[in-house]
């Protein structure tokens, strides 16, 4: 315990207590000047990065951002007279809001249109900043003085010091976040946003505030930005330093604090790095020798395809003798970029903090924190009473797929409290069915009740929020993410804490009780063992398990099992239908899609048959298999020569 | 307000908006094979005007000089798909996104360095006398853009659904798996996207190079223009993009004229802000199903 | 005609074949059957390339084609009708069954006369298609869309014809017409592989039959030998 303690805040507290002792031990402003900006950029980037890493989608906006920022802090003082910290809330508050408005188209899209909503949201901001002149300046650009703090003007020390303190309460206050539940989130999102959705954790609510949280620490960056330099101009926020953001988070690494502040340090140094042509080439001379090394290795060891290993050489062959052979590199600089990032997207694409941190994990093994024990099951799935009163129905329900009837009329009512089996041939239409149930489709025709009340159609997220909870046929987990974060990232009714507590990492209490009633669940699935391997690296009987441990951490009245047993050895067959019991004597009420008709038998109080998108038989397990047209739905053609004995369908 | 200035200016400013028309068109080809575009295409306009435009120097006739401009964007076009999108695609990730900006900002450096920073302007055997029709001038000039868009869209559009490629071409747009299992090869197929791609975006360069001049700015000033159109109508809404090119470079032309010069960008910009918001899909574009 | 030796494939942590092996001889119909989850499908991608295999042989007329693309698979003369049929939604019927043939005409000109004996004869196998030959694919119905996939499939004159569940999700009636027309495709000489959920239809008209089951072939022979197959008949024909 406080070996983890040491050496993770260990290593921050260090660096902190190094970066605030610069200014007593030099008076060499230009460096001054270059830890002030580091500061500043780190800022930026850990921003940034909540777009880039967590959400992993391509963000062109944060160079605009930062300039919002700037001329929103620096025109607080010029025009209303504000105080440093006021005039960085106000950076803040222009971050924030911008962000936000465009939040809201942007997230409603994925990868290439979020990235060309950006793009234009950056240049048009741009475009404003110029053209306002009245206001900004315009391209002459506005001079910013920098506001005193509690009446004192700073020095460059001074200031520096502010901005390491902020960046330090920025490292902390997100650091706390990503642990939380919104950490958990953004991660789930990025992995499967169809079963985020259906988990009733709003994919889109979550993707806007990641975002808005992002440009507002943009923002702040922004104020910081103003009252360093002061003074603005709209050319600093174009493309290009977007793209230099871009590098400094993919070559530093994604999804980490300490990778944001090492590309900050890289995008301070670059301009150093390019004005002096021996630096340069030493620079672009071990980037070759180090994609020579990690490109061989993946070819011989054949781990890597052969392009990904031997673009990176290229590339940077290309620098190293780009660099001997042009006149001036300050002139190439875009071009000198480019390929930088071009080695490191292809060529290492965890970035330099991705890549130590396997090796830092090797030689340091930390033990992960302990986990508290189990919640007992009643805790996290009170029992309800199964009154056996219609929970579900559905009258004439119709989805149609172009000329496919995949559901043609579809009546059923499923009670409370039973297990309710849905069978039939492939491509009957039960899994559709199923999907627009739980909202994944908006039916073509028909009703849906729930309770009585109409079941809100065409929305993962609304009908999770209601009570129903699923799996599904192809699994849909939360892949990078641990088991039992899997598991975290789904449960209800735990996490009340606002997010300012969150913020100040005053929300242990709520985490620990999350992870206790997640335990639960694994244990209730035979996972608990496995809570902290990623879900991508668990056996497939496990996997669909864990969807199963997962669906019930929404404590749902309707759980609807999409063929549970598929793909499943016989010992866990066995398994699940022991846990599908237990479950049903929770008093939860049960949908199950199964070709397993054993399992089916054993299990359901009514099963409905579906042949072709219409019910063709419903009753009892043993009563459906006899009838003759579900024979013929699943042997093909009527049986005459059935021996005496009850036959079973084939699947 | 006189008229005839306001359709002067619509007719001219629409006559534009062709161009960004033509780009996304060229976005649309490579979307519909690989749900891929390719961020630096607006280099690749630049990149190809100005092969042209020293293709000219050299003394070359201008009917030869245009193959070999549209040549030369191809061969970029291929270069794109093997350097910049075919890993991200075989890892089925979005990487092409960052990929192909990169190459963009290659791009953009090294006609810095080649060509030099200054626009320069584009010769053409084809006059810039005003014609009068309606009471509107239009210069031949202008007249050679509508041509050679139209032109290079109603030949590839022949392409798709006269011959066997192009039918294949529609098939891996429609269902790539199934494609691969009649024979045809999705990876060649999305090569020739991207080939396609290229040649287009040198024909707009070639088109509009001796309106605006060549220069290494012209890139972004087009692209976004036509990441807007593109967007707007929909990725995958066929000659959509005529329609709201028309529309977009119209709006471009009075805004510039009544709001100011500076301002020629918002419409676009704003339009494509809008789009996003209220359609995500285009204006004529097609949304589509999702699989569990 | 087809070997399969041996063959492992899976999805990625799972691995669903391990170790199946089955034989088709030029001019048989062989039929793949057992109960869902067993493997079939994923048989049938293993082979045409849509899935690469992780260990095991394919042979094709005597050629190794495991591991291949399946573009390249399909052009050695190997045509699926996948699972889903798969039709090109946007495309007019006659489009589709052009692009079946699509290895073996030319790719600019000319293709419309050099399929047109094929087309023909497609078309007298299923007038329907005929009479909707200009029609989007995606607005036909769905025993339409199987006739289509079959006729897709033909059009390249295979080697081997795999047909996946061509039944899946059609009407009985519709059932019917279509192992009728597989009847037909046997009786042409047409060497084939089906894969079928209706084990009873499936073995009606196979001439030899592999029992499939958790992803490896658990009996295998005639109908007449699996008819009298104790286990055969207990878990699939009741």
């Amino acid at each position: 315990m406080l070996k983890r303690f040491l050496l993770i805040r260990g290593a921050e507290l260090v660096a902190f207590a190094l970066l605030s002792t610069i200014p007593l031990l030099t008076s060499n402003s230009y460096a001054l000047g270059l830890l002030t900006l580091l500061a500043i950029y780190g800022i930026l980037l850990i921003g940034l990065d909540v777009t880039v890493g967590y959400l992993g989608q391509v963000n062109l906006a944060h160079a605009a951002f930062l300039g919002l920022g700037a001329y929103a802090a620096g025109l607080s003082v010029s025009l209303l007279g504000f105080g440093m910290f006021s005039a960085l809330a106000a950076g803040l508050a222009a971050g924030l809001i911008f962000g936000g408005l465009l939040a809201f188209p942007a997230l409603r899209l994925d990868g290439p249109q979020f990235a060309l909503a950006t793009l234009s949201f950056s240049a048009l901001s741009v475009t404003t900043l110029n053209e306002l002149e009245s206001l900004t300046g315009g391209a002459q650009g506005l001079s910013v003085s920098r506001p005193a703090v509690l009446g004192h003007a700073l020095n460059a020390p001074g200031f520096y010091w502010l901005c390491l303190i902020l960046l330090a309460l920025v490292w902390m206050a997100m650091r706390n976040l990503l642990a939380s539940q919104w950490g958990r989130a953004f991660e789930a999102l990025r992995d499967s946003p169809i079963a985020t959705d259906a988990m009733g954790v709003g994919t889109y609510r979550h993707k806007v505030a990641a975002f808005a949280l992002g440009s507002a620490l943009g923002g702040l960056a922004g104020g910081l930005y103003a009252f360093n330099f002061q003074y603005l101009q709209p050319n600093s926020f174009v493309y290009e330093l977007m793209v230099i953001l871009l590098l400094g988070i993919v070559l530093g690494g994604r999804k980490s604090l300490w990778g944001a502040f090492v590309g900050a340090s890289l995008i301070v140094l670059l301009p150093n790095l390019l004005s002096n042509r021996f630096l340069f080439q030493v620079f672009s001379a071990i980037g070759l020798l180090l994609a020579l090394a990690a490109g061989g290795r993946g070819l011989l060891k054949k781990t890597t395809p052969p392009f990904q290993a031997l673009a990176p050489i290229v590339a940077m062959g290309l620098l190293v003798v780009g660099g001997s052979l042009v006149q001036n590199t300050e002139d190439w600089r875009k071009g000198i970029f480019a390929l930088m990032l071009f080695s490191v997207v292809v060529g290492l694409p965890e970035g330099l903090m991705g890549f130590a941190a396997r090796y830092l994990a090797k030689l340091f093994r930390i033990a992960p924190p302990s986990l508290p024990p189990p919640a007992p099951l009643e805790e996290v799935l009170a029992a309800r009473t199964a009154d056996g009163a219609p929970l579900l129905e559905l009258r004439e329900l119709k989805r149609y797929f172009g000329g496919v009837k995949a559901v043609d009329g579809l009546d059923m009512t499923v009670r409370a409290g039973s297990i309710h089996g849905l069978i039939g041939p492939n491509g009957s239409g039960k899994s559709t069915a199923v999907n627009v149930i739980s909202g994944l489709y908006a039916p073509t025709a028909g009703e849906l009740r729930l309770r009585g009340s109409a079941l809100p159609q065409g929305s993962l997220f609304q009908v999770a929020r209601v009570g129903v909870a699923r799996t599904f046929q192809n699994l849909q987990l939360f892949g990078e993410l641990p088991a039992l974060d899997n598991v975290m990232v789904a449960l209800k009714g735990v996490y009340r804490s606002p997010l300012p507590l969150i913020l100040l990492g005053l929300a242990r209490d709520e985490e620990r009780r999350a992870q206790a009633q997640a335990l639960a669940l694994l244990d209730l699935l035979g996972l608990k063992d496995q809570a902290r391997t990623p879900a991508k690296d668990l056996t497939y009987g496990a996997q669909r398990f864990l969807e199963i441990a997962r669906a019930l951490a929404r404590k749902p009245d309707l759980l609807i099992l999409d063929e549970p047993a598929a793909g499943l050895a016989h010992p866990d067959v066995s398994k699940l239908v022991e846990i599908i019991k237990r479950i049903h004597q929770r008093g939860i009420t049960i949908i199950l899609i199964e070709h397993h008709m054993d399992v089916v038998s054993e299990l359901c109080d009514v099963v409905t048959v579906l042949d072709g998108g219409k019910v063709i038989a419903e009753g009892a397990a043993a009563e459906v298999k006899r009838d003759p047209k579900v024979i013929e739905a699943y042997l093909g053609l009527a049986n005459e020569a059935a021996p005496d004995a009850a036959p079973l369908p084939a699947h | 307000m006189d008229a005839f200035v306001i359709a002067q200016m619509t007719v001219s400013g629409a006559l534009m908006g062709l161009v960004y028309a033509l780009i996304a068109y060229g976005f649309q080809l490579t979307y519909a094979t690989s749900k891929s575009i390719n961020f630096g295409q607006g280099e690749l306009v630049m990149l190809s005007a100005f092969f042209s435009l020293t293709l000219i120097n050299t003394g070359l006739p201008y009917w030869l000089v245009v193959p070999g401009g549209l040549l030369f964007g191809v061969v970029l076009g291929l270069f794109v798909e093997r350097a910049a999108v075919r890993l991200a695609l075989e890892q089925k990730s979005e990487g092409w996104i960052l990929l192909t900006i990169i190459f963009g900002l290659f791009g953009f450096s090294a006609a810095e360095n080649i060509w030099g920073r200054d626009d320069r302007p584009f010769p053409t055997p084809i006059s810039s006398d005003p014609l009068q029709i309606f009471g509107v001038g239009i210069t031949p000039l202008e007249i050679s853009v509508a041509i050679g868009v139209f032109a290079v869209m109603g030949l590839i559009e022949l392409f798709k659904r006269k011959t066997l490629l192009g039918k294949a071409f529609e098939a891996v747009a429609a269902d790539r798996d199934a494609a691969e299992l009649m024979g045809i090869s999705a990876t060649r197929t999305i090569m020739l996207s991207y080939g396609l791609s290229g040649m287009v975006a040198a024909m707009a360069g070639i088109l509009v190079s001796p309106i605006t001049t060549v220069g290494p700015t012209m890139a972004s000033a087009l692209i976004l223009k036509a990441f807007a159109v593109a967007v707007v109508a929909g990725l995958d809404s066929g000659f959509g993009v005529v329609l709201i090119g028309l529309f977009l470079g119209a709006l471009e032309s009075l805004a510039s004229f009544y709001i100011g010069s500076g301002w020629r960008e918002a419409p676009g910009l704003v339009l494509l802000i809008l789009a996003l918001a209220v359609r995500p899909n285009g204006v004529f574009g097609k949304a589509s199903i999702r699989k569990v | 005609m087809l070997l399969v030796e041996n063959l492992h494939a899976g999805y990625g942590t799972s691995e669903v074949l391990v170790g199946a092996s089955l034989e088709v001889q030029p001019g048989t119909l062989v039929a793949l059957i057992g109960a869902n989850g067993a493997g079939k499908t994923t048989t049938m991608r293993a082979v045409s390339g849509m899935l690469k295999p992780t260990r095991g042989r394919v042979l094709l007329d005597g050629k190794a084609v495991q591991g291949l693309d399946a573009s390249r698979i399909a052009r050695l003369g190997l045509a699926h009708a996948p699972e889903g049929r798969k039709v090109f939604g946007p495309l007019s019927v006659e489009d589709n069954l052009l692009l079946g043939a699509y290895s073996r005409l030319p790719a600019f000109f000319g293709f419309r006369a050099k399929a047109a004996a094929e087309l023909e004869r497609v078309y007298e196998l299923f007038p329907r298609l005929r009479e909707r030959r200009q029609q989007a694919a995606g607005t036909l119905s769905g025993g339409e869309q199987q006739m289509l996939a079959i006729g897709r499939a033909l059009m390249a004159k295979p080697k081997v014809m795999l047909l996946d569940e061509p039944s899946m999700g059609l009407a009985p009636v519709i059932v019917q017409e279509v192992f009728n027309t597989i009847r037909r495709l046997k009786e042409a000489g047409i060497t084939l592989l089906l894969v079928e959920q209706f084990a009873k239809s499936a073995l009606e008209v196979a001439d030899y039959a592999y029992v499939m089951e958790r992803g490896r072939i658990a009996v295998a022979g005639t109908p007449a030998e699996l008819g009298q197959n104790e286990r055969v008949l207990a878990a699939y024909l009741g």
